[in-house]
């Protein structure tokens, strides 16, 4: 078992406690203990690095050397977001030796330890798709039964890819090959690179909308039974606005969306407990019952 | 070296829109302007693409290859066609097509023109000698200086493909070339133009503009520089720009996003109360958490106090951008290649631009 800091970040601490709950429970079964990080903010999602970018950069390595505290060399992330900006801060503080100092500084006098231990910063896919991929292959011996599953990777888990750099940009195959791995079916459609529309979702809608839709029509075009997506703000625009998609558009999809750890989990036979299906804002139950045939 | 590739084909007289198959024979150092010009020369003296420069400094030469904006003279073609890969060359995204590879650049150079790409100098500094400018203020706008106006940054842009009217990153990223810029007196009117609908804030951060840029401008940053350096003169009123800031206060006051009120503190509350039957159908799902009690991270003092601190240090706004820029120089794109599932940009839904004159861009 390989000891991860865990950082769960705000949505799965709240709107999405099931993709907390669901990490939890199927990261022992792929072969990591995770530390869960006490005394952590918010990444600042983007946000903080646009309105105050100087402490966005102090509140995450403030966040790394937590991570650095439990003595673990990698920090586990379950959301594109805090992935993009986490790495980002790191990148930034690793490879400038004035900047860190000058960070750890402003760290000591308030009380925080400096970051010294180096982190690498993951999301919780590369570690699945990656190293473990073998134990993957393993724990899902339930499987999908052939389930069709439309990967969904969002952007700033590809993009900038010199950030980020685990999968191919333009060409993307861990989620591919993790539903396979599962027993599913991945299905191609070639919005499932581009925007769900959710960093603008508030302050444009119609446009958000715009990008939101293309994914969620393309897969259902495809013969998807459910989408599959690494990022809970995808999840949160995917499930929870599709209905705002019905009273603009007049379609209803209906498009179940799991979370990645949710659908590993379902392969590999976490119980109801530790999925939480029912804090979706689309019904699971067509999927489920399929599973269950 | 035999080289296979596949090119749409648009002809202006027809309208007829084609995908032919070409090959020809280069050497192995070709780029793909120089396999375009084989084409051309050898193969079918009617096809239309544009260059100049042949070094990557003149912007000509955007395209998309497999669906990804390039400069044809930046890429080698025997990287394009390793294992046997057949690629796709068509027009860039986001700008109608004139003829096969060539987009009218009117819709670029019109945003360009919206920011007006020129400095309005200082009078009221005006002196009797030169204007000296430090090295670290050029520093500033070192990256959006490279640009070199080729459009490759705009052709995946996703708000731009939902919002034709969007400025975009090519012009945004001017923008700051401009406001980051010593020498410029008008940063303010600048920063309150920028911010208006269809600026600054409708940008949905899908960093492609990054990735294909060929200069290392990376419009993405040039943006978020504009978003702070109006949030710094005080110019928040944007639904973006209250969403931004809602941020800065929870990791200040709880640690953690609030949430519940990010919907009322962004949309204004008349707004938000006409979204409530929207929100009331989330609640029972636990997709609007209650606010009270908040859910205050440990040590929550630690992080009031770093904002404190750091916003007596004097790196607010772009500042605090670009002083992480040194560290990022080195890093190259990259992203292994593999024998993965089909190309996403083969289906031609990928990106329902590039349009054609005639058509009117979806919305
Ligand atoms: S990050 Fe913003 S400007 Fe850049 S391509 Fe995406 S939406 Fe367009
Ligand atoms: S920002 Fe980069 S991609 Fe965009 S026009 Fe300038 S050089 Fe080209
Ligand atoms: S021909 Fe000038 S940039 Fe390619």
């Amino acid at each position: 078992m390989k000891q991860v800091a865990y950082y769960k970040g705000c949505l799965a601490s709240l709107s999405a406690k099931e993709l907390d709950i669901s990490t939890q429970a199927l990261a022992p079964k792929v072969g990591y203990e995770l530390i869960e990080l006490e005394s952590v903010t918010c990444c600042g999602a983007g946000d903080i690095h646009e309105a105050e970018p100087d402490y966005y950069l102090h509140l995450n390595a403030r966040i790394l050397s937590y991570a650095a505290a439990t003595g673990a060399d990698t920090l586990m992330t379950v959301c594109n977001v805090c992935t993009l900006n986490l790495r980002q801060a790191n990148h930034q503080l690793l490879n400038d030796a004035a900047l860190r100092e000058r960070v750890n500084d402003n760290l000591e006098q308030v009380g925080v330890p400096r970051y010294e231990q180096d982190v690498d910063c993951v999301h919780f896919l590369w570690l699945v798709a990656g190293e473990s991929f073998g134990k993957l292959q393993e724990v899902a011996h339930k499987g999908l039964r052939g389930l069709r599953i439309a990967p969904f990777y969002g952007c700033q888990i590809l993009r900038p890819s010199k950030l980020m750099g685990f999968d191919d940009p333009d060409k993307p195959d861990s989620l591919e090959r993790i539903i396979a791995a599962c027993g599913g079916e991945a299905i191609d459609y070639p919005a499932k690179i581009k925007c769900c529309g959710f960093p603008i979702i508030q302050a444009r809608e119609e446009t958000a909308l715009a990008e939101l839709i293309q994914p969620i029509e393309q897969a259902k075009e495809a013969g998807a039974d459910a989408m599959v997506t690494p990022c809970p703000l995808c999840h949160l625009s995917l499930d929870a606005w599709q209905s705002k998609l019905k009273k603009q558009t007049g379609k209803d999809f209906q498009m179940p969306i799991f979370h990645l750890s949710q659908l590993i989990g379902v392969a590999a036979g976490l119980e109801d407990a530790e999925l939480r299906f029912k804090r979706h804002v689309v019904s699971m139950q067509p999927v489920l019952e399929k599973l269950a045939l | 070296m035999k080289v296979e590739l596949k090119i749409w084909r648009y002809d202006t007289s027809t309208g007829e829109r084609a995908l032919r198959p070409y090959e020809v024979d280069v050497t192995e150092e070709a780029t793909l302007l120089d396999t375009l010009d084989a084409v051309r020369d050898r193969l079918d003296g009617s096809l239309a693409y544009r260059k100049s420069c042949r070094m990557m400094i003149c912007g000509s030469c955007g395209m998309r290859v497999d669906g990804g904006a390039v400069l044809a003279c930046k890429t080698r073609i025997a990287d394009v066609v390793a294992d046997g890969h057949v690629p796709v060359v068509s027009a860039m995204g986001n700008l109608p097509i004139v003829k096969d590879l060539v987009v009218d650049m009117d819709p670029f150079w019109q945003k360009m023109r919206a920011v007006q790409p020129y400095l309005e100098p200082r009078l009221d500094r005006a002196t009797e000698k030169e204007n000296v400018v430090a090295q670290e203020q050029m520093d500033m706008i070192h990256k959006e200086s490279l640009c070199i106006n080729c459009g490759c940054c705009v052709s995946e842009c996703n708000s731009m493909e939902s919002d034709p009217d969007f400025l975009g990153p090519a012009a945004l990223a001017k923008g700051f070339r401009f406001v980051g810029d010593a020498r410029d007196g008008a940063t303010i009117d600048r920063l309150e133009r920028y911010s208006e609908e269809h600026g600054i804030w409708d940008c949905t951060r899908c960093y492609f503009c990054n990735e294909r840029c060929p200069k290392g401008v990376d419009p993405r940053d040039a943006i978020a520089k504009l978003g702070a350096e109006a949030m710094k003169a005080g110019i928040d009123r944007d639904m973006g720009a209250r969403h931004a800031k809602w941020f800065v206060t929870s990791a200040k006051t709880t640690g953690w996003l609030r949430e519940t009120e990010l919907v009322p503190k962004t949309q204004g509350v008349v707004k938000a109360i006409k979204e409530i039957k929207f929100a009331m159908s989330l609640l029972p799902k636990g997709k609007i958490p209650l606010p009270f009690p908040p859910h205050v991270a440990a040590d929550i003092g630690e992080s009031r106090a770093l904002f404190d601190l750091v916003t007596d240090q004097g790196r607010s706004g772009a500042a605090g951008i670009v002083q992480g820029e040194k560290a990022l120089m080195h890093l190259a794109h990259h992203g292994e290649s593999v024998d993965g599932p089909s190309h996403p940009y083969d289906d031609p839904r990928s990106f329902p631009k590039p349009y054609l004159p005639d058509e009117e861009p979806a919305t």
